[in-house]
């Protein structure tokens, strides 16, 4: 029996090959048979076979990890195990655990995790190509890159990779997951029909976008520009539609925003890949330019912003006379 | 483990008790006690503002995935677990504000906050009807509404679940609710402080709460810091730096009026009945007199 027989779904994404025994919408489907160099195997697996652990001192009772081996206990939801770089494997907790609760933590931390172990760079962002060029939003879970990104495809952006971006050596974003979670209010904003819209899971007020409703692209492409978002605190200068940017002039402020936006932190110091983080941030800090981005709160405002700036010619939006403040700010944020 | 020799307190009230006040008082007694002491307390630089055990990040960290890809029932019995591990509490803060109750209605009976490490809890409590009054002032809510919160036993801060925020839900339920789930746990040792003894018996209550937190005890220096934190000196501090950052957009300050007996001057009688009958156990167990007895 052929792999493909055994693993009946097959992916390209993040720069690998990926055979799964269940349907990942999430991912890019692969056109050909090749299988070769990069395949990874995503299956369902017994976790009271997975031989015994010796969890390192990174470890949380969710997440036990050693060298090459990452486990997830999720109570309710299921047991993840990736190893080695190779293998995704998965058990539900129970018959009521649908294979949408499975796959929202599979394609997320779950290759994540794998992709680490391969000593990819994976960082929590979004990022979205237009004319062949990368831009790509970084921030932590609900700091809006979602809602902003669904903004740009009004704008011509598509979509390469939401939630978790991988950089390769050559400075491409590889296609990755290709949908876009939002939450009800940010779809109802949007003049999305979010009732006929799927949830991310049963019992979240969260909708997913995919194909062929969000606009997708499937070719690696080279990274523009990264912006680091946050949300506006109250201030006053500001005007409610605008964005503002500025950028990181200081190479070191701008490698530690990127490593402290690595998706999972924790993954890579498990996997003794925190050296390497440092190295390709690092070389990531000093190719690309990369912003701070103030968003405005609200849609509409969001909406209103995007029409009169470009994101791939920053200076028109950066913020002049805040500059000290700002810098300030940044001071102390990595100072915590 | 070493961070676990160290350990670390949770500060836990129902909202708008005088909890900021009890950190800023323990911040000030630090300030006063260390080696080099700078000039002045900064409310925004010094005071450590996070709920840590509520923070997205924290239980991103923790957990290891995307906490929005969770509901907040599958959420709560997992986040008393999550601190487990303890390395960031002790590479923290040592004092941590909760709002949360104990335990949620979604937590199957345990905690939502880790115990492992932690050295114990300082609960503080405060008259229901003063609560209602502040509660409305921080919340630009109108009384009704705030009395409803009081006596609502699913009552929640940030209890939307059509957008993303950087804190989870947190349970509180009915005030009577909140005050029995702290104060009757069995897992930590627990401190009970009324808000009107803090105002009324400042020396002594304090000087309790420092001993209890292992932290310098001297009455002098316990009373220097009371005085440097009283709702005055708050007020002064609050406007050196602008505005607190615990302060709500739509609130003018933060650092109101600390006094107590407010809820018996602005709610009506029914509003105060209704949280009488409302809460009578608790109400009697901590001396606070009810509408009809005072």
């Amino acid at each position: 029996m052929s792999e493909l027989t055994t693993y009946q779904h097959h992916y390209e994404a993040f720069g690998l090959n990926i055979l799964s025994d269940m349907l990942l919408p999430e991912l890019p489907v692969h056109a050909g048979t090749d299988l070769s160099p990069l395949a990874v195997h995503i299956a369902a697996s017994n976790h009271e076979d997975w031989p015994p652990l010796v969890a390192n001192e990174h470890s949380t009772p969710s997440l036990q990890m050693a060298l090459g081996d990452w486990r997830l206990e999720l109570e309710g939801i299921g047991w993840f195990r990736a190893y080695a770089g190779e293998t995704l494997s998965y058990e539900r907790w129970d018959d009521s655990v649908s294979d949408r609760d499975l796959r929202t933590f599979l394609v997320t931390s779950g290759l994540a995790a794998l992709l680490i172990q391969r000593g990819a760079l994976v960082l929590q962002g979004t990022t979205v190509v237009r004319d062949g060029q990368a831009v790509m939003l970084l921030g932590a879970p609900a700091s809006g890159k979602s809602t902003l990104a669904c903004c740009l495809q009004q704008e011509g952006w598509k979509l390469l990779s939401s939630e978790l971006s991988v950089i390769n050596e050559q400075g491409l974003v590889l296609p990755g997951l290709q949908q876009l979670k939002l939450w009800h209010d940010s779809a109802a904003s949007l003049g999305l029909n979010w009732a006929q819209m799927p949830l991310v899971r049963r019992g979240l007020k969260r909708y997913a976008l995919l194909p062929p409703e969000a606009e997708v692209s499937s070719q690696a492409a080279p990274l523009e520009m990264i912006y680091i978002i946050s949300r506006r605190n109250n201030r006053k200068d500001a005007q409610e539609s605008e964005i503002q940017t500025r950028r990181l002039e200081s190479q070191a402020v701008a490698l530690l925003r990127l490593r402290n936006n690595a998706y999972q932190p924790r993954v890579y110091r498990a996997m003794d890949q925190e050296a390497n983080l440092f190295l390709q941030v690092s070389a990531l800090a000093r190719r690309v330019p990369i912003y701070s981005l103030q968003l405005s709160d609200g849609v509409k405002p969001m909406q209103q912003a995007l029409e009169k700036v470009d994101l791939l010619a920053p200076s028109s939006l950066e913020a002049k006379p805040t500059v000290e403040l700002d810098a300030s700010a940044e001071a102390q944020e990595e100072a915590r | 483990m070493s961070t676990q020799d160290g350990g670390y307190w949770y500060l836990a009230s129902y909202p708008k008790s005088g909890n900021t006040w009890c950190r800023v008082f323990i911040t000030e007694l630090q300030r006063l006690a260390g080696e080099e002491t700078p000039e002045e307390l900064n409310l925004n630089q010094d005071v450590e503002t996070g709920a840590i055990a509520s923070s997205r990040l924290w239980l991103d960290d923790q957990l290891g995935i995307n906490s929005c890809d969770l509901s907040f029932a599958e959420l709560d019995p997992l986040r008393g677990g999550a601190g487990e591990s303890a390395w960031l509490f002790a590479e923290g803060e040592r004092f941590h504000k909760v709002h949360d109750a104990f335990q949620s209605l979604d937590s199957r009976g345990r905690p939502v906050v880790s115990t492992t490490g932690c050295l114990g809890v300082v609960y503080i409590l405060r008259h229901p009807e003063d609560v209602a009054v502040s509660l409305s002032h921080f919340f630009s809510w109108p009384l009704p509404q705030c009395v409803n919160f009081l006596l609502d036993p699913s009552a929640a801060l940030v209890p939307s679940e059509r957008h993303g925020g950087h804190q989870v839900r947190q349970h509180m339920g009915r005030w009577d609710q909140h005050v029995r789930s702290w104060v009757d746990q069995q897992q930590l040792p627990v401190l009970v402080m009324r808000y009107e003894d803090m105002l009324m018996k400042g020396p002594e209550t304090f000087l309790a709460l420092a001993q209890f937190l292992r932290l310098p005890d001297a009455p002098s220096l316990v009373n220097q810091a009371l005085l440097n934190t009283s709702i005055e000196s708050l007020q002064k501090l609050e406007d050196q730096v602008g505005g607190f950052a615990e302060k709500p957009k739509g609130a003018e300050r933060f650092f109101r009026s600390g006094r107590s007996g407010e809820g018996a001057q602005q709610l009506t009688l029914e509003q105060r009945r209704r949280l009488a009958e409302g809460l009578p156990a608790v109400m009697r167990r901590f001396d606070y007199e009810d509408v009809d007895k005072a």
